[in-house]
């Protein structure tokens, strides 16, 4: 295969490209601070609420976690809006069924954290005289959100991976001008090889600063 | 809301459908479940094998399939490889290669970090035994990979059930695509993806439980 040739060709779509990536990592970002906030929130209710609110996160997180992605789009853009009776609009599906994907995932990241700090930390606030108000800000808090950095990271690559679902139900995502430019160029290789070596280049050099960080920090913290 | 008038008929009058579709994904799940247990630790093996050459392959190889979405490589292999290689075999097969290369390497790194976890006590008794390396591996690190890998190997097939329903998406009829089928030819999607998630959730669910008596079992057993 010709390389000059290929590139040219994909130099032509570069625009086309960029849009989809950009909406890629738009739905991304909202999936990300709306589902990292819901996860934070669902991991200290099932750690500490209601024992009915208990219940209702733990069937949350279960649903979530145990349908595939796919469905769980399709459910929010087809049988939501019916249900409701009302248009909802299909970002609004997109960025609703991502973020509600992401809080489900993180939370069990974040109970994984909170879960790992040794009793000897409690103890020794305990022994300490530390009141609740000193000992969760400033001992409990600061190693759960440094412990769940690397697995919510890695959940933020899964995120960015996922999205790529979007292109299914329509949304012009890089999947989806990817899949367009293939079918209307008959030229596959070129395009779907580049999308997926954009897919790449931006999962890999997160899930490289993830690795680094768990080297270089939390080895050197004993955390 | 409220008005919605639920009607599962549909569902009972589409029993077969439903059925097949999911027989289908029964069947890609348990064939790729295999073949990553085993390509799994043939590609850990390699990487962490004493030839560089063998080790670059497998680290690039498990390197590209986890930092691109599974869709992008089931679209890849679907349009590429009868492009690349000027072969075209039946759609089932090519999911097969797809999906089974992505749990090949999530489960290598599965087993690369229970590998990790073996005590270097247990290599030295080994040298020590004069065991061959083969037999060293075979016996002594296999068996103990194998049961710490076990809940992580579980959580990846329980990954991989809900990634066969991304083949909807190049038409092989999966319980995915009888689900989408279904969803058009009698406009009740409500209905139908409901009970497809469904489906999915029910499948999902005890393997995750088994996943969580796995590693209670072997925290008692190795503490």
């Amino acid at each position: 295969m010709n390389i000059t040739a290929a590139l040219g060709f994909l130099w032509d779509y570069r625009l086309a490209l960029f849009i989809g990536l950009g909406n890629t990592l738009y739905f991304t970002a909202v999936g990300l601070a709306f589902g990292l906030a819901l996860g934070f929130l669902v991991s200290v209710v099932r750690q500490v609420g209601h024992p009915v609110l208990k219940v209702i996160a733990t069937v949350y997180v279960e649903i979530f976690r145990g349908t595939p992605v796919l469905i769980q789009l399709f459910w929010f853009f087809f049988c939501l809006p019916a249900l409701l009776g009302m248009e909802l609009g299909n970002v609004f599906s997109t960025v609703l069924t991502l973020s509600l994907y992401m809080g489900a995932i993180s939370s069990e990241s974040f109970r994984a954290a909170l879960k790992a700090i040794g009793s000897e930390q409690r103890d020794a606030c305990v022994a300490l005289g530390l009141p609740a108000r000193v000992s969760v800000p400033y001992v409990i808090l600061p190693q759960t959100v440094m412990r769940a950095v690397p697995t919510l990271l890695s959940n933020c690559v899964t995120l960015f991976k996922e999205s790529a679902l979007v292109s299914a139900v329509g949304m012009a995502d890089l999947m989806y001008q990817g899949q367009m430019i293939a079918d209307a160029t008959a030229r596959p290789i070129e395009i779907l090889t580049a999308t997926a070596l954009i897919y790449f280049v931006i999962a890999f050099s997160v899930t490289r600063t993830v690795t680094f960080y768990e080297r270089s920090y939390l080895s050197r913290m004993r955390l | 809301m409220g008005r919605y008038t639920w009607d599962f008929s549909v569902i009972t009058a589409n029993w077969d459908p439903l059925m097949a579709g999911l027989s289908v994904t029964l069947q890609l799940t348990a064939i790729c479940a295999v073949i990553g247990l085993v390509g799994g630790f043939v590609v850990c093996q390699m990487v962490m094998s004493r030839i560089a050459p063998l080790r670059w392959v497998a680290v690039a190889f498990i390197e590209l399939f986890r930092c691109t979405p599974a869709l992008v490589q089931i679209i890849w292999i679907f349009y590429c490889v009868p492009f690349f290689f000027g072969v075209f075999y039946d759609p089932f097969y090519m999911a097969i290669l797809a999906l089974g290369m992505n749990i090949t390497a999530f489960n290598a790194e599965a087993y690369r970090a229970a590998i990790q976890s073996i005590p270097s006590s247990h290599y030295d008794a080994c040298t020590a035994l004069g065991m061959s390396p083969l037999k060293k591996t075979i016996y002594v690190i296999l068996p103990q990979a194998v049961l710490m890998a076990i809940p992580v190997l579980l959580t990846n097939t329980i990954g991989l059930l809900q990634q066969t329903s991304l083949v909807a998406i190049v038409a092989i009829a999966d319980l995915m695509y009888e689900g989408k089928t279904l969803a058009t030819q009698t406009y009740r999607p409500i209905e139908i993806y409901t009970t497809v998630a469904f489906i999915y959730f029910a499948l999902s669910v005890p393997l995750s439980q088994v996943v969580g008596l796995c590693e209670r079992r072997l925290r008692s057993r190795l503490a």
